[in-house]
């Protein structure tokens, strides 16, 4: 398979415009000015190509849900603020590749009409926002951003934005509301921030990798895009795989692969040859999946009638003899650091599901936990203001479901079975 | 309309409604946390969870609105887990220490989870723990962390409604806090609304920590007696000490809120230092007496003076009864004209002030103000003076975008919600407001052809107005543009014109000519003591009658009755309420001019200068010790209800003044009524303005929190009366000199007129006057924050601390009024409303 997303990335020197330039970059831009905004939705719609930074949902449907009004200010963020533990994939893109990044930005403010560009990267990758910043410098030396690009009437300026080290803002409206310069918390939806975003004004966000797809879209078109993937969930995906695997890293992908083929071909089987135990298959809010589940294929819908999601496309990877009450526990650990405190059950819920785990783990179980812990996962799923403490809740039921043994045994002081 | 189902209940409700309202309305009760009328929603505790038909999850009904069609449950098994749930959350790490706090009794999470809660606790672990002890975060807010339920109520009342930003959420996740940056003050206003809306008790008031039970107070509806912006509050006592006073959520225009000076201000009232029975001069000192001897000493002494040779002074904080009866009783039982109530505003300046801030055409009430296109707030320092018109302007300008003007001297904390502050000259005010009239005029002149009284316009000139004002060509342009561009325009009226009287007749020019432009005006008085409308209304002014009629004689005001004293043109005053010595309006000392009198008689709560001197001491009551009404700035007629005695034999105003009449006159008996309900009748026929005011809402609890009674809002005066045309507008200031700076007065946030020094409380939170001059000038002075200084002037001389002031204009120093020991009043000479005083360096 033709690479579109990690194919630059080995290239010497290829953060550099003069790099990306060489290897055909900044094409797609050009093309994209001679059709009109209209055209790019449309083709982006065509190519059915839905949002890689976990929910799946369709770009161009997001991007028509802009007003049309001229006079509107409106604006582009890109979601930069990876942080679900095991995704890995976005970085790579910004750390050397970051003229993707721009050159996909550049589309798709150019088709929703939005005059300025931000980067709302996490806060820890200091590289890549350096990297980031330098490739803007270079965009606006070359001409590429700032005042009638191309000698075009479209103008575009950008700016790099980094996050202040909290996994809520990668939900697009505490992103907002920490971009403004606010506490970094969900806000009510509706409004959604395709009507009233950053500032109230109409906003557009998008993963990195979904930004970094549009180029190809452009140049290569609608029906090469599809030609890859499933049906309902086209196009390449960049799975980063970590764990007990023998090659961990990136892997670009058609959509679709199975969970087998990734694991035993593309990163050569398990690290020390111990059977599989369990996979999260999209970064850890995703429920696991067990060693039946192998042959299940790497997209939306398959992934969904498991139980479980593709979300970010983090998989990973964990052998016979892991303690599944140890990592449900550092699991809960994170998310319970992470809640944000805005809605109850999500602050209160997290910190107490972590603190029964944390008694699990360390042998000092109680009768009852285990239903205990099912009732709080009750308590808390789909009560929350934001998916945050739905992702801790759905974690945790799929160990608990496929492993209640081993919590078992935990809650009965016979310490672990794994 | 939207058609909505609740529970199968099917009613009709206005688009957009939340469903919370929408179930209220329908009379069915959904538990919430983080809502609170009037605050944006936050959606935050998940309490308030209910069913929508065709929707998987539970959805928060505080903001999601209703849609047609749409059907709703809130009663069913999911949900009513769903709320055992969240309570078990909230309570898994609250301190559950109820015993100890002060909220218990009346803490919503209690009622909650009495309600709604699960019996039983299954939370084994250790409680997160934000502080071992109770910490101050002011001198009258004490904070627990450890029961708070991050409703966030007490962040977002200081932000959208008090507009100090001191609160916030530190910390993330279960560790989140609401508190001041490192637990410090800042520039905390000492409001208090943070406890009034907390609905556990992490926030509590301090003077009452420890004091009481919920269950052992006992309350009663009153008004707030500090300024007039007429707030309801509760006030609660204790085996006869008044423990705390609070605000009602849905009550009065103020609704949950108060200022510093309403909710911790009310302690005066246990004052031990107040007067408990009439005292009489025996051979020069004031002797306890009772009763009888002191009334029958006043009817020997007052029977043999003639009736115009005696004056009237009552204080703008009586009732609306008490001042009806005691304007009765000096023109009718003694047969004086001279009457006022105010030791502060020339009568002709106030019947004027009258006339052009439309009070005769009845009350306005402060919303419509509020939601006007464009408010001009001018002549007040609104923000300090009466901080609830300031929450109301900024939550509504926030709500429905309402153009703020601010126009001052000083800045003030509504600046942050204004679109426009303009730092005019003190004194400039009048000149600013006739400056935009003429720039309004000019720029239309084709379509105001006719314009009546367009001779005000003669001998005017913009630039020579802006110079006065001290405003620039563009800051009007600012202004005219937002007046042009409005349909409604409110003006605030406030104390500055009555104390600058150029003001007044500029402020009826710019409304005639916004008028004429076809614009709504409205006028909004502001005004700084708690009945003086109503005083005025009730026609305690020496040419005004009951009603806004002409009084058949025109008598003498405060300043003549002091110089009458003084020259031997009267015998006796009666003061009520007032301390025309402490206070010292006149020229002449007041206190050589009462000494020649050969009778005073003084009612009061306190043993004031005035009373000190008296011949006959009648000790009264406060608010909460009697009942009767009080209207405020806006005109809004409102009861408030006793709910304890006076201490020992101290009485009411209106039942002293009853006893005082009877002995007086055995005949007429005019005002002898000693129920202010039957006095309230009489007004409605003598006054007919107040003829059909409806007492009614104020105690009832409103529901639906709509907090306008229009009811309750004066009518229009009948036939009017012509003010006395002032003699000529005071003076543009006298150009100061190298060193001399100008010098303007007003009230305090934590203080206003005699009564709040009386407060422990509110003299905990500022002690002392203090002279505000800007940094620039401190500095070409030398003097820096803290430091003394001498202000000289008009043959009077105070030393004060200095307290630097950003956003002061250069050139204009400000002493606050009523402060113990600044008689700030001996700086204003007759005449000259703006003095200028020399500063030094002490």
């Amino acid at each position: 398979m033709e690479k579109i997303l990690l194919k630059n990335i080995d290239k010497p020197e290829s953060h550099k415009i003069e790099s990306y330039i060489k290897n055909g970059g900044y094409n797609a831009v050009r093309e994209a000015l001679k059709l009109g905004p209209d055209d790019i939705i449309q083709r982006v719609k065509d190519s059915g190509i839905r949002g890689r930074g976990g929910a799946g949902f369709p770009t161009g449907l997001k991007w028509s849900f802009i007003p049309k009004d001229p006079t509107l200010d409106k604006y582009l963020c890109c979601n930069a603020d990876e942080g679900e533990p095991g995704t890995f994939k976005d970085r790579a893109i910004m750390d050397n590749d970051p003229h993707l990044l721009l050159e996909g930005m550049m589309i798709t403010s150019y088709a929703i009409g939005a005059a300025v560009g931000y980067i709302y990267i996490r806060g820890e990758f200091e590289f890549g926002a350096k990297r980031l910043e330098a490739a803007i410098d270079e965009a606006y030396r070359e001409g590429y951003l700032g005042k009638n690009i191309f000698g075009s009437e479209f103008s575009l300026d950008m700016y790099v934005h980094r996050g202040a080290g909290a996994y809520i803002c990668g939900e697009e409206t505490a992103l907002l509301e920490s971009l403004e310069g606010g506490r970094g918390q969900p806000r009510k939806k509706p409004p959604f921030p395709a009507l009233a975003g950053l500032y109230g004004k109409p906003t557009v966000i998008n993963n990195v990798e979904t930004l970094a797809c549009v180029p190809a879209i452009i140049e290569k078109g609608v029906e090469w895009f599809k030609s890859t993937g499933t049906e309902k969930s086209p196009g390449p995906k960049i799975f980063g795989v970590s764990g007990h695997v023998k090659k961990p890293g990136l892997y670009e992908l058609p959509m679709g692969t199975t969970l087998r083929e990734l694991i035993y071909e593309h990163c050569g089987g398990m690290r020390s040859d111990k059977p599989l135990k369990a996979v999260i298959p999209g970064g850890v809010s995703a429920p696991l999946l067990v060693p039946e589940d192998l042959d299940t294929t790497m997209d939306f819908e398959a992934m969904g009638a498991k139980g479980t999601m593709l979300g970010s496309g983090a998989v990973i990877v964990m052998e016979e003899g892991t303690c599944m009450v140890k990592v449900a526990y550092i699991t809960n650990r994170f998310f319970s650091h992470e809640s944000c405190g805005k809605c109850t059950p999500c602050r209160e819920g997290t910190i107490w599901i972590t603190k029964i785990l944390k008694r699990l783990e360390e042998d000092r179980g109680r009768p009852g936990d285990i239903d205990l812990l099912e009732e709080l996962c009750g308590n808390i799923f789909g009560r929350t203001f934001c998916p945050l403490g739905d992702g801790a809740v759905m974690a945790l039921r799929g160990a608990i479901t496929h492993f209640r043994d081993e919590f078992l045994n935990h809650a009965a002081h016979k310490g672990c079975t794994a | 309309m939207a058609t909505v189902i609740i529970n199968g209940k099917t009613s009709s409700v206005k688009d957009g409604t939340l469903i919370l309202d929408a179930a209220r309305d329908a009379g069915v009760e959904i538990p919430t946390f983080c809502y609170q009328a009037d605050l944006m929603g936050v959606g935050s505790c998940r309490m308030c969870l209910v069913e929508i038909e065709g929707q998987k999850k539970l959805q928060p009904s505080c903001i999601t609105p209703v849609m047609d069609g749409m059907s709703i449950q809130t009663e069913t098994p999911q949900i009513l887990k769903a709320r055992q749930g969240v309570l078990e959350f909230f309570l898994s790490n609250h301190a559950l220490d109820c015993p100890v706090c002060d909220k218990g009794g009346e803490c919503e999470l209690q009622d909650m989870v009495y309600k709604h809660g699960p019996v039983e606790g299954r939370y084994a672990e250790s409680k997160h723990r934000f502080h071992e002890k109770d910490y101050i975060l002011s001198p009258v807010i004490v904070k627990n962390s450890n029961r708070c339920v991050q409703c966030l109520r007490c962040v977002r009342v200081c932000d959208e409604v008090v507009g100090r930003n001191v609160l916030a959420s530190l910390g993330r996740g279960h560790e989140q806090e609401e508190t001041s940056f490192l637990r410090s003050r800042l520039d905390c206003d000492h409001c208090g609304n943070c406890i009034e809306v907390c609905p556990v008790g992490c926030f509590m008031r301090l003077p009452y920590r420890y004091k009481s039970r919920p269950w052992d107070l006992k309350g009663t509806d009153t008004i707030c007696p500090y300024c007039a912006t007429g707030c309801r509050m509760v006030v609660e006592e204790r085996d006869g000490e008044a423990l705390r006073a609070r605000a009602q959520i849905g009550v009065g225009i103020n609704s949950e809120t108060l200022c510093a000076r309403g909710r911790f201000g009310f302690d005066f009232i246990n004052d031990p230092r107040r007067l408990t029975t009439p005292l009489v001069k025996k051979f020069g000192k004031l002797e306890p007496a009772t009763w009888s001897e002191a009334l029958d000493f006043i009817s020997e002494k007052l029977s043999g003076i003639e009736g115009e040779r005696i004056g009237g002074l009552a204080s703008p904080v009586l009732t609306n009864e008490e001042l009806y009866s005691f304007q009765k009783l000096m023109r009718s039982t003694l047969g004086s004209p001279n009457i006022d109530s105010s030791t502060r505003w020339d009568p002709v300046v106030v019947e004027n002030y009258i006339a052009a801030s439309a009070m005769t055409s009845g009350g306005l009430s402060v919303f419509d103000a509020a939601e006007a296109d464009t408010l001009f707030v001018a002549g007040t320092q609104l923000s300090d003076e009466n901080p609830i018109v300031d929450y109301i302007a900024r939550r509504i300008s926030a709500e429905r975008g309402t153009r703020i003007i601010v126009a001052s001297v000083r800045d003030m904390k509504l600046d942050s919600s204004a679109g426009l502050s303009i730092r005019h000259l003190p004194g400039g005010l009048g000149a600013l407001m006739k400056a935009a009239a003429l720039s309004l005029y000019e720029s239309k002149k084709d379509k105001l052809q006719g314009f009546a009284g367009v001779e005000r316009f003669e001998g005017l000139s913009a630039d020579v107005l802006l110079g006065e004002a001290g405003v620039s060509s563009d800051e009007l342009a600012a202004i005219t543009k937002r007046f042009e561009t409005s349909a409604t325009v409110a003006l605030t009226a406030g104390t500055d014109l009555l104390r600058q009287s150029c003001g007044i007749l500029a402020l009826g020019l710019l409304s005639d000519v916004l008028k004429a432009l076809g614009k709504e005006v409205l006028i909004l008085p502001i005004l700084d003591r708690a009945n003086q409308r109503g005083a005025w209304e009730m026609g305690v002014l020496p040419g005004l009658a009951p009603g806004y009629r002409t009084a058949s004689k025109r008598g003498l005001g405060t300043k003549e009755m002091i110089e009458a004293a003084a020259a031997g043109g009267i015998d006796a005053m009666y003061v009520i309420g007032e301390d025309p010595v402490g206070e010292n309006p006149s020229g002449v000392s007041a206190f050589d001019a009462l000494s020649k009198l050969s009778f005073i008689l003084v009612q009061d709560t306190f043993l004031t200068d005035t009373a000190a001197m008296a011949d006959c001491v009648l000790p009264g009551a406060f608010p909460a010790e009697k009942d009767g009404t009080f209207t405020n700035q806006e005109g809004r007629v409102q009861a408030m209800r006793r709910l304890k005695a006076p201490p020992g034999d101290a009485r009411a105003y209106l039942a002293i003044i009853a006893s005082v009449s009877g002995v007086l006159s055995s005949t007429t008996g005019v005002c002898t009524k000693t129920n202010s309900m039957q006095v309230f009748n009489e007004i409605r026929k003598e006054a007919p303005a107040y003829a059909g005011v409806s007492l009614e809402f104020n105690n009832r609890k409103n529901k639906l929190n709509k907090l306008d009674n229009r009811e309750a809002l004066a009518g229009a005066s009948e036939g009017g009366f012509t003010p006395v045309a002032m003699t000529s507008c005071a003076p543009a200031a006298e150009q100061r000199g190298e060193g001399e700076f100008y010098l303007i007065t007003g009230n305090t946030l934590f203080h206003s007129g005699r009564l709040s020094h009386s407060s422990p409380t509110l003299t905990g939170l500022q002690k002392g006057a203090a002279l505000e001059l800007s940094e620039a000038d401190a500095s070409a002075l030398g003097l820096s924050s803290g430091e003394e200084a001498r202000v000289q002037g008009n043959d009077y001389e105070v030393t004060l601390p200095v307290r630097l002031r950003k956003g002061m204009r250069d050139g204009v120093v400000y002493i606050p009024e009523f402060f113990p020991g600044v008689s700030v009043e001996r700086f204003f000479t007759t005449g000259v409303s703006l003095p200028v005083v020399k500063v030094k360096k002490s």
